[in-house]
């Protein structure tokens, strides 16, 4: 529900700071008196900054906590604390704890600068924490990071309207799947930079990069980058800066036009249909194909498999909440395919019979492993560890634009977490069977109750149809939607790219190639 | 169909309604299309409602003579069966109902047999339940105090009725009391005494296996489960009353979700027939557990942090192996790929004689709307949508499975079967 603009951000950084030598001073001190002025100064030796640099970012931090409260008053309250001070009480609650009393009290207000920066940063901390406690999972505390932005308010002036707009279809699905997002950032940014013009006194090949970097900022404030959006955008920039700054903006545009084009052509569309092409060679007539969500690069090769005329059928496997797999399977049978459909809890059925699996990915790691869609390691797994013994080649189609010099040995270190609102259920299934309810269910429902016995029954299904709709409200209950999940290099037979088909082991020669060219 | 049940909805209550009331074959013919229309599907409400049907049976059958109600009970065993062969605990229910008439005709002819099979089968439970003593006093069934003074079947039926009596070992006590109590005893009245510990061993299996939970459960442990298993709510309730942990939940859509989210929430079950008097209890975040309930494809990313995989199941078979909820077996390989014990619990009704030959016929297909909603017609018509409603997980994959008698590995199941059913009734 928050916004999260970049303010509160150097506020809960100043105030961790401003904890931090609070802490050591306090043990120390009980027995001494209120030497104010030595206290911080002590430990801001010992955390190595010099007392003009705590002044510094004291005051920063005073002008960060003044314009958060403004917002906060405008937002009604409701936005208060983002992750960075929700995590914040555990700290102080402890602090207190330990230096019970008194003497806290007074070490409290000998220190003017920590008590001034208290109450307010408490009272709104105390506010929250009634109203929910800390909803996120302790493991991937590391991942919650900002809250994704919910509307373009306070988007920087500088960025774009494509971009602002990319930024929303971003975050809300639209623009899904790794190369998806790769091509359309590529896009906006070739509007951002037709519409560009040098500043005076600065050469093209220097202000382009930052003001690209403030669009890049507002995208990954709507949905974390993705590995092959970060590789187009290293690419990008690099191209900028090694553009000769006396080269004229009229002749350097169009040749970053052309760069951009040129790109998504080589990196994305040809590879898609080279990676298309050889991997469809590995279909082969009677076989039962299965594949996980929905990747873009799988739709192509079966179309172009089915095209080459070979007589196979395929098996999807689908997952909540984003039901990936829906638009394939709706691609695939309105062009012919024999498609059969089950969720995850179905994999082993849906593995079965199956002769091949292929994949989607959204990065292969240096170390050789899958990054994709959160359930494609259980596919994987599912396939390699068949009942029978029998094991089922499993084929990852990449392009080399995903790959990364990242390693991953588990999915928790590096993931995304998605909204875990997205997990609770919106219209209970028992809706559609009765379609005037639901439209009038908050209003009229115990008129309706009283008028018919039935659709009182109805109406309580209904409601109690998400039992999780305030789960943020219930203690000890948290969600998590995971976006990503790391396959172990071991389930990965084959890497189809557009430079051939490798091991996964061979990842990380192919990306020092790619990138070295 | 009876015209008391109509205000009810079709189901365990409404059977169990009418089942007084009905003459027996009106509720032998309910039973078979309640079945049939999968109205009551869980296990426990299977289990519950073919005892209760059995107990009827028994008592309205006018004769004494134990082929006579081997035969009965032979023919609607069968018919209960075919209307719903997967439902493998209403077969338990009826190979133990007729071990329980054997027994009482084999004492009826010999008082004085003592080492039978009979004599062999109540060793390996007697000694289990003693171990557990605060859980069992509190359950205790008030028909077990009154059917006190059955024979021996009691033992194999009911394995804590007589725990409290501390000299009745089982090699002992056959003999010694058996020839005062058996010579014109009527076998009806002992088979009906059997039948209510079957019911009463239904009732309160669940307590039973949560006795074990402490020995099972260490503080800090993040647990990761399946489904809104009852027994596995239990379990871990009882465990949290003493120890802290976490809890990761996944929720197992499309058949089980709502039901998980209940659960997880703490919002009672609204159609739940079989806990109906339990469903009040407090759920697990209540006791300060931290619960995540995660979507079923994110099992295998946190499986690295799991300790301890804990889960229900809906039917366990001889060879070890467990027919559970679809996505039960995926789970399970990542445990073992991640090297995580798989715990299973399971009340000794679901363990079935039954060998799986081909397992393919034990998954039971549900509901294509759930997996792809009506919004999706054209969908539908062009693609093959599957629902499996359950999985075979073979038995390598289980670690431990905990029953009301205490925990065992999976290669010891056989032996528990032996002892609850009889050779002659595992195909009747």
């Amino acid at each position: 529900m928050e916004q999260s603009q970049p303010q509160p951000q150097p506020q809960s950084q100043g105030q961790k700071v401003s904890l931090k030598p609070a802490k050591p001073a306090k043990q120390q001190q009980p027995p001494q008196d209120k030497t104010a002025a030595s206290a911080p100064a002590d430990a801001a030796g010992g955390d190595k900054l010099s007392p003009a640099e705590l002044k510094k970012r004291a005051k920063a931090e005073k002008a960060a906590r003044r314009a958060r409260e403004k917002s906060e008053r405008d937002l009604a309250g409701g936005a208060a604390g983002g992750q960075g001070p929700n995590t914040l009480p555990g700290k102080k609650g402890s602090d207190a704890g330990a230096s019970a009393g008194a003497p806290a009290a007074k070490a409290q207000k000998a220190i003017p600068r920590r008590g001034s920066a208290q109450p307010g940063s408490q009272g709104g901390v105390a506010v929250v924490k009634k109203k929910q406690e800390d909803k996120t999972v302790a493991v991937f505390g590391h991942l919650y990071g900002q809250q994704r932005r919910t509307t373009i308010a306070g988007a920087g002036k500088e960025v774009h309207p494509a971009v602002l707009a990319l930024g929303l279809q971003l975050r809300d699905y639209v623009i899904c799947g790794s190369s998806a997002r790769c091509v359309a950032t590529l896009l906006a940014f070739k509007r951002v930079i037709e519409s560009y013009t040098t500043p005076k006194g600065t050469s093209l090949s220097r202000h382009l990069t930052t003001h690209l970097s403030h669009q890049i900022t507002y995208l990954s404030t709507c949905r974390p980058l993705s590995i092959s959006q970060g590789n187009a955008i290293r690419a990008l920039k690099l191209e900028i800066s090694s553009i000769d700054p006396s080269v004229p903006e009229t002749e350097a545009k169009p040749s970053l036009c052309e760069f951009i084009d040129s790109f998504i052509r080589e990196k994305i569309t040809v590879a898609d249909q080279v990676i298309a092409g050889s991997a469809a060679q590995k279909i082969k007539d009677g076989d039962v194909v299965v594949t996980f969500a929905g990747s873009s690069i799988v739709k192509q090769t079966l179309l172009t498999a089915f095209k080459q005329g070979k007589k196979f059928r395929v098996s999807i496997i689908d997952s909540r909440p984003l039901f990936e797999g829906k638009n394939l399977a709706r691609t695939l049978a309105n062009a012919g395919l024999e498609v059969q459909y089950s969720l995850i809890s179905g994999i082993s059925h849906a593995i079965k019979d199956a002769t091949k699996v292929f994949l989607g990915a959204h990065a292969m790691t240096s170390n050789g492993r899958l990054y994709s869609r959160v359930g494609t390691a259980l596919v994987a797994m599912s396939a390699k560890e068949r009942a029978g013994g029998v094991e089922i080649p499993v084929l990852v189609c990449c392009e080399t634009v995903k790959f990364t010099d990242r390693v991953a040995l588990d999915s928790i270190v590096v993931n995304e977490i998605a909204d875990a609102d997205e997990l609770v259920l919106t219209q209970p299934p028992h809706q559609l069977t009765d379609l005037p309810d639901p439209a009038a269910a908050p209003g009229p429902e115990p008129k309706k109750g009283s008028k018919t016995d039935p659709s009182e029954s109805l109406a309580a299904l209904n409601t109690t149809g998400s039992p999780l709709k305030d789960w943020r409200d219930t203690r000890n209950l948290q969600l998590l939607n995971l976006m990503y999940d790391v396959t172990p290099a071991e389930y990965v037979d084959m890497v189809v790219t557009e430079m051939g088909s490798l091991p996964p082991s061979a990842v990380p020669i192919v990306h020092r190639m790619s990138t070295n060219m | 169909m009876p015209s008391h049940s109509v205000p009810l909805t079709p189901g365990l209550a409404s059977f169990l309604k009418t089942l007084k009331t009905n003459p027996i074959d009106t509720s032998i013919e309910n039973l078979i299309s309640l079945l049939k229309r999968r109205q009551i599907r869980h296990s426990r409400s299977c289990a519950t409602a073919t005892a209760h049907l059995l107990r009827s049976v028994i008592s309205a059958c006018r004769t004494s003579d134990a082929s006579k109600l081997i035969e009965r009970v032979q023919s609607v065993g069968r018919r209960l069966i075919a209307a719903q062969p997967r439902e493998m605990v209403v077969g338990n229910i009826v190979r133990r109902v007729l071990g329980l008439i054997r027994d009482e005709a084999e004492d009826d002819r010999d008082g004085d047999f003592t080492l039978s099979e009979a004599g062999s089968e109540s060793q390996p439970q007697t000694p289990r339940p003693g171990d557990d003593p605060f859980d069992r006093s509190v359950s205790k069934p008030i028909s077990s105090l009154a059917t006190h003074p059955v024979s021996m079947f009691s033992l194999l039926s009911h394995p804590d009725s007589e725990t409290s009596l501390p000299g009745t070992p089982a090699t002992a006590s056959p003999s010694g009391r058996l020839p005062g109590h058996t010579p014109n005893k009527d076998i009806r009245a002992e088979v009906l005494d059997g039948i209510n510990e079957i019911i009463d061993e239904l009732g309160q299996v669940d307590d039973q296996i949560a006795a074990y939970a402490l020995d099972h459960i260490h503080s800090n442990e993040i647990i990761l489960t399946h489904t809104s298993s009852t027994t596995v709510q239990k379990f871990l309730l009882k465990a949290a009353a003493k120890r802290k942990f976490t809890v990761i939940h996944a929720e197992s859509y499309p058949n089980n979700h709502e039901a998980t989210h209940a659960t997880v929430s703490g919002k009672a079950p609204d159609d739940d027939e079989i806990i109906s008097t339990e469903s009040f209890q407090k759920p697990l975040i209540a006791h300060g557990i931290t619960v995540i309930l995660i979507p079923d494809s994110a099992v295998f990313a946190l499986m690295s942090r799991v300790n301890k995989v804990i889960l229900g199941t809906h039917s366990v078979l001889a060879n070890g192996g467990l027919v559970a909820a679809a996505g039960t077996r995926v789970i399970a390989r990542a445990a073992k790929v991640h090297q995580t014990p798989v715990v299973v619990v399971s009340g000794v009704y679901k363990l079935s004689p039954v060998y799986p030959f081909d397992f393919d016929s034990l998954i039971e297909y549900g509901d294509s709307s759930k997996v792809i909603g009506y919004e999706d017609g054209d969908l539908v018509d062009q693609i093959d949508v599957q629902n499996p409603l359950y999985d075979y997980v073979p038995a390598e994959l289980v670690d431990l499975y905990i029953t009301n008698l205490g925990g065992h590995a999976p290669s010891y199941l056989y032996r528990i079967v032996s002892d609850h059913y009889r050779k002659e009734d595992i195909s009747f």
